[in-house]
Parts: C-alpha cells; structure tokens; sequence
C-alpha cells in the first residue's frame, strides 16, 4: 500500500492511508490522550480528550474518528488543545462523585491517570454530587454509577465483542446512565451472559468484581482488543 | 447462555390480542416488516395508541423486532415524544415562551393547580387529565397559548381554560 506524507508537531512522517490520526500517532509513540477509546471497539469520538489541530481546519478535531490524508499538518500539543484537555478532565470530576481514597480502582484508575498526565490540582467547576445508584444485584460484579464517566466502553464491548447487548444508555443531558435491559437491575437482566468483559474494558471503578477491597483491582482492559484479533485469526 | 435463547426469560404480562391498540400495534409491525430500523416509527404507533409506553408493549416491540431490550429502551428515553409513565386520557399543554410567559401563562398554570390540584408533568389520580409546559410552541402571535387534546388555544383567559378544560373532560 502506497504510503502518504503528514506533518505531526513539525516532523514529516510517511503512514498508512485509510488510518486514524490517534492509530498513526500511537505506531509513532506520539501521545494522544483518551478515554472513550479502547483498542479493539469502534471509536465514537465521544470523551473530546483526543483532540488534535489540523491545518486549514477552525475547529478542532478528534483524532479517533479522523482519517489521515496525505500533506496533512496535525499538531497534537499546542496550549489550546492542552486547555481543552484540562476542561474535559475537571468536568469528568465534577460530573459524578469520584472519591479515590475508597475506589477499587485508586492507583490503577484511567481516569486518575488522566487527572496525573493534564497536571490537575484543583477542579474550577462546582461538582453536580448527582444522586447515583450503585447496583449490587449482580451475584458477582458491581455497577457503581457514582464512579462511571459515560465512555459506553461497556455498551459498546457487550454489544460488539460478546453480542450480548445488555447495556446502553438512557436518558440524555446530565440524566444519562448505563442501563442493563429496560432500567433492569443488572441481576435480573435477561441478555447479560456474565462474562465480564465489560468490567476490563471500564476505565475507572464503574464495574468492579465483588469480593475485591480498596485499591485491589485488577483490570485488563488490552484483552478485549487480544480477543478482537484473535477471531480475525485463521486456524 | 447466549443472547438468544436468553430472550425468552422476558416475563411479558401478555397483551391481549383482542385490543384493538394491540392490533393497530401489530400491523404496524407487519408492514414494517418486523425491520429494526423501523424502532422509531413503531413507537411512535405505540405512543399514539397507548397514550404512552408500558412495559409490556416494550416488551412485545423488542421481541418482536428482534432488538435487545436496552437499544429499545434507551431509545425510548431519548426522545421527549415517548413517555414511560401514562400523561392522561386529555392532556392541557401550557405555553411557557417569552411572550406567553409575558402574557400570562403563569397564572393559567396557577388556576389550573387551584382547580385541578395539578403541577406542571402530574396527572389526576382518576387518569383523565394532565398537564404540561413546553417552552415554546411557536404561536407568539397567540398569547397567551395551550394545546388541548392537540388543539391550539389562542389569547386564553385563566377562566376560558377551565372551561375548555372541564368540557373536554365531561366528553370522555
């Protein structure tokens, strides 16, 4: 396949044609900041945290569901996009009640990660404290939508990778929420199969496995995209 | 388990298959095709027959189409146009617009609380009247305006409402 030329933060590179800007930029180790992507899922250009600047374009672009085209000039660390990025993480905390000190996740949370990477010290947007849910009905996992940022990593594994479709999203606005079947509690689902793909493929300690105490999680979130390969696999 | 034979754990409080919404609601579905892409305009058939979406048509639609139960509920609370919970037998929608606020709609809203004991998204406990707002119907020309059973009322006095409100009610 004939390769074309782009220019990304001022050095020329030739890519793949037919290829994300985030797909090319993770091949050249340049860093591109997400959270509603995950290898393996279709990319829906959702969480706004891998925006990038392009060239010729006013607005600025998710570089997840942009395609690469030749002599495009992308700049992915510019103060605008680092002021956006910044934006979008304060308004992650601010939207649902995230507490580290008491989540499974602390310490190996996407979402802390993200709060570590844009340097975030304090949260300039007052915080919604939404009454959330936390559903327990399930006899082995935890949906706690007190920690959930909304990436649909979950819907889209369940409905892509396992074929299940339990969850989705209700509601719109600050009122949405994953659901399982028709608002169901998540154990009297009547789709889900259990298989727990939805709890490595959750950034944060939305889903978590029972019997697990703080700061002990173990997600593998990488599985979904090792399993997403493996089918493309001849035997 | 996978997902379809897991289908069939769905409790569905059957729909009786005499009720005439329940065949209107069918034969949408036949001429549709049984198509899941046609989500939309069956509800929209359900919503009109039904008043609003039980369960159990829920149930029936994606089960019928196919569609897993979350893809139809989600879609469902998305749209304004679906409602879960029944608006009641007659419905009074007050204009809350620029002008109609201007005009007086909060004092329409007022006298319908005092006569009906009703606030803005309630319906009577006997299921024959409810009461909304939108923000604007695009009647400015109107104000103050409401829509009754889907008839727009124009320049409404609080008292006028009652009236058109009490015989609406009285005529079933």
């Amino acid at each position: 396949m004939n390769k074309i030329p782009v220019i990304i933060d001022d050095k020329s590179f030739e890519v793949d044609p037919h290829k994300t800007i985030l797909e090319v930029c993770r091949e050249l180790d340049i860093e591109i900041l997400t959270m509603c992507h995950l290898k393996g899922l279709t990319d829906i250009g959702a969480c706004r945290l891998c925006l990038v600047e392009v060239e010729g374009i006013n607005k600025l672009l998710s570089a997840c569901t942009t395609k690469v085209a030749a002599n495009m000039v992308i700049k992915t660390q510019t103060e605008r996009i680092k002021k956006y990025q910044r934006i979008t993480t304060e308004l992650f905390f601010a939207d649902r009640n995230h507490v580290c000190a008491v989540c499974v996740s602390n310490g190996k949370c996407e979402l802390q990660n993200l709060g570590y990477k844009v340097e975030l010290d304090r949260i300039r947007y007052p915080h919604l404290f939404p009454q959330c849910e936390v559903d327990t009905s399930h006899p082995w996992y935890v949906m706690d939508h007190n920690r959930c940022i909304m990436c649909t990593r979950c819907v889209r594994v369940c409905n892509e990778v396992e074929g299940a479709h339990n969850w989705d999203v209700m509601n719109r606005g600050h009122q949405v929420r994953i659901i399982s079947d028709f608002n169901t509690p998540w154990g009297e689902s009547s789709t889900c199969t259990s298989c727990g793909k939805c709890l490595h493929a959750c950034p944060t300690g939305a889903i978590w496995p029972k019997a697990i105490v703080q700061g002990q999680l173990e997600k593998n979130p990488g599985m979904v995209n090792e399993l997403v390969e493996r089918r493309k696999m001849k035997l | 388990m996978t997902a379809h034979t897991t289908h069939h754990h769905v409790h569905t409080h059957e729909l009786s298959k005499t009720d005439p919404r329940v065949k209107l609601l069918a034969a949408k579905i036949k001429k549709e095709n049984h198509k899941p892409d046609a989500l939309i305009e069956i509800l929209h058939t359900a919503q009109n027959a039904f008043g609003y979406l039980p369960k159990e048509v829920l149930i029936y639609i994606a089960q019928e189409l196919k569609l897993p139960p979350s893809r139809v509920f989600s879609t469902v609370t998305f749209y304004h146009f679906f409602s879960l919970k029944s608006k009641g037998e007659h419905t009074c929608l007050v204009c809350t617009g620029t002008a109609c606020y201007v005009k007086g709609a909060q004092a329409l809203l007022n006298k319908i609380e005092s006569q009906f004991s009703l606030k803005p998204g309630q319906v009577t406990p006997d299921n024959k009247l409810g009461v909304a707002v939108a923000r604007c119907i695009g009647a400015c020309g109107l104000a103050p305006a409401v829509v009754i059973d889907n008839e727009v009322q124009g320049k409404v006095t609080a008292d006028d409402l009652i009236n058109s409100i009490n015989g609406k009610i009285a005529t079933i």
